[in-house]
C-alpha cells in the first residue's frame, strides 16, 4: 500500500474541489493507502470546528473525523494561513494538526503520489 | 540520504486569487523542511512560470502601498535570494511583449547571487520530467 | 514520464494540456471538467478528446451535471473514486490537477 499526499487551497463552500479531495482521500484510505492532507489559503476553512450541516453547503466534517479515526489519515492546516482568517488553535477541530508550510512539503518526501489542487 | 524534487508550476495570475502567491511561499518553506526529515535528506523545490502565470514575475509591483501586503514580486525575490532555481517560459513572455528588462530576474539588491532563466518551454517539460511531483498553481 | 492529468475545467486549462508531453498520458474529467467528456459545442467533441490519451470521467462528477454514462464519448471510461485511486497508485507516476 502507498502513501498519498493531498494539498489542497481550495474553499469548503464554493467549488467542490475540496469536496472531490476528502472524496479522494476517503476512497484511498479504503483501498489501505496512507494519506497526508494539507491545507492552506481557503482551504483551511475546514480546520474551523463547530461546522453546521445545511444541505445547501459542502459538510465534510464527519468524514474527516471518520478518516482520522481509521488512523491512516492525517489532516493539516497551514497555521499562518487560519491565524489570518481568524481560526485560532481553539478553533481547531479535534485530530487536527496546525503547522507551517514545511510540514506539506516534508510529507511529500515519501509519498507515492502528491495531488496539489492549487486554486478553486 | 535522498532528495524529493518539487516542480512548482505558476500559471495563476497574481492577486485575485491567493494561487501564485502559496506557490512562492510553499515554494520557500523547502529551506525549512529538513526539521521534518532524517539527516542529508532533501526536498528541493524550484518554481516555473508558465502562461499568464509570467505576469507575476512583472517588475515594480506595489501591492504593499495600495493594499497594504507583500507583493508577489517580494516573493519572487526572495525565492532567487534563497537560490532556488527558477523559470520563466520565453514563449509566454513573448506573447505579452515581455523582455528581462520587464520582469524580476535578480535578487542583487538584497544580496542574492542567483538569476532568474528565462527558457523555452522545452526546458519547463524537462523540469517537470525530472521532479519527483509536480504542484500546478 | 506517465502522467495523470486531472482536468476540473471546462474553459481552463487546455493551453497547458496542450503543451504537455508525456509518454503516458491520461485525461481524468472532474468537476467541470467533465463537460469535455460529453458536450458538443457547435456539434464538435471536446479537442482534447483527439490527444493521444487515456481517457476518463468520475461517475460522481458527471452524474452530478445531468450527464449519465450513456452520454459519455467512446473514447472516455467511466470510473469511481475507487478507480481513480488505482489509476493514480497503479498506472501513472506523477499526477496534476488543473
Amino acid at each position: 500500500m502507498g502513501k498519498l499526499t493531498i494539498g489542497t487551497f481550495s474553499s469548503l463552500v464554493g467549488s467542490l474541489s475540496l469536496d472531490f479531495a476528502v472524496k479522494l482521500a476517503e476512497a484511498a484510505v479504503k483501498k489501505g493507502h496512507k494519506v497526508d492532507f494539507w491545507m492552506s489559503g481557503n482551504a483551511t476553512m475546514l480546520a474551523k470546528k463547530g461546522q453546521k450541516a445545511f444541505k445547501d453547503y459542502s459538510f465534510l466534517a464527519k468524514t474527516i473525523q471518520d478518516l482520522i479515526a481509521t488512523g491512516n489519515f492525517q489532516i493539516c492546516a497551514c497555521e499562518a494561513c487560519a491565524e489570518a482568517r481568524g481560526y485560532h488553535k481553539e478553533d481547531c477541530p479535534d485530530g487536527f494538526i496546525r503547522k507551517s508550510m514545511d510540514w506539506y512539503l516534508a510529507s511529500t518526501f515519501d509519498a507515492d503520489r502528491v495531488l496539489h489542487i492549487g486554486g478553486d | 540520504m535522498a532528495t524529493t524534487k518539487l516542480a512548482f508550476i505558476v500559471r495563476s495570475l497574481p492577486y485575485k486569487t491567493e494561487a501564485s502567491r502559496l506557490a512562492l511561499t510553499h515554494a520557500i518553506a523547502s529551506q525549512t523542511v529538513e526539521i521534518y526529515l532524517k539527516d542529508g535528506d532533501l526536498v528541493e523545490a524550484s518554481v516555473s512560470y508558465v502562461g499568464d502565470g509570467v505576469l507575476n514575475c512583472m517588475k515594480g509591483q506595489q501591492g504593499m502601498k495600495h493594499y497594504g501586503i507583500t507583493t508577489i514580486e517580494g516573493h519572487a525575490k526572495n525565492s532567487l535570494l534563497l537560490d532556488m532555481r527558477v523559470l520563466i517560459c520565453k514563449e509566454d513572455l513573448d506573447k505579452f511583449g515581455l523582455t528581462e528588462d520587464n520582469i524580476l530576474m535578480d535578487a542583487e539588491d538584497i544580496g542574492g547571487e542567483t538569476k532568474a532563466n528565462i527558457v523555452a518551454y522545452s526546458e519547463i517539460q524537462k523540469e517537470m520530467e525530472t521532479a519527483s511531483h509536480i504542484l500546478v498553481c | 514520464m506517465k502522467l495523470a492529468v486531472l482536468m476540473s475545467d471546462y474553459r481552463n486549462g487546455i493551453d497547458m494540456i496542450d503543451r504537455l508531453s508525456a509518454d503516458s498520458l491520461g485525461i481524468v474529467f472532474v468537476g467541470n471538467g467533465v463537460y469535455h467528456a460529453a458536450t458538443k459545442e457547435g456539434g464538435k467533441a471536446s479537442s482534447l478528446l483527439d490527444k493521444k490519451a487515456n481517457f476518463y470521467a468520475l461517475t460522481e462528477d458527471f452524474e452530478t451535471r445531468g450527464i449519465t454514462s450513456a452520454g459519455l464519448d467512446s473514447r472516455v471510461k467511466a470510473v469511481t473514486y475507487g478507480d481513480l485511486v488505482d489509476v493514480i497508485f497503479n498506472d501513472y507516476e506523477k499526477v496534476i490537477w488543473l
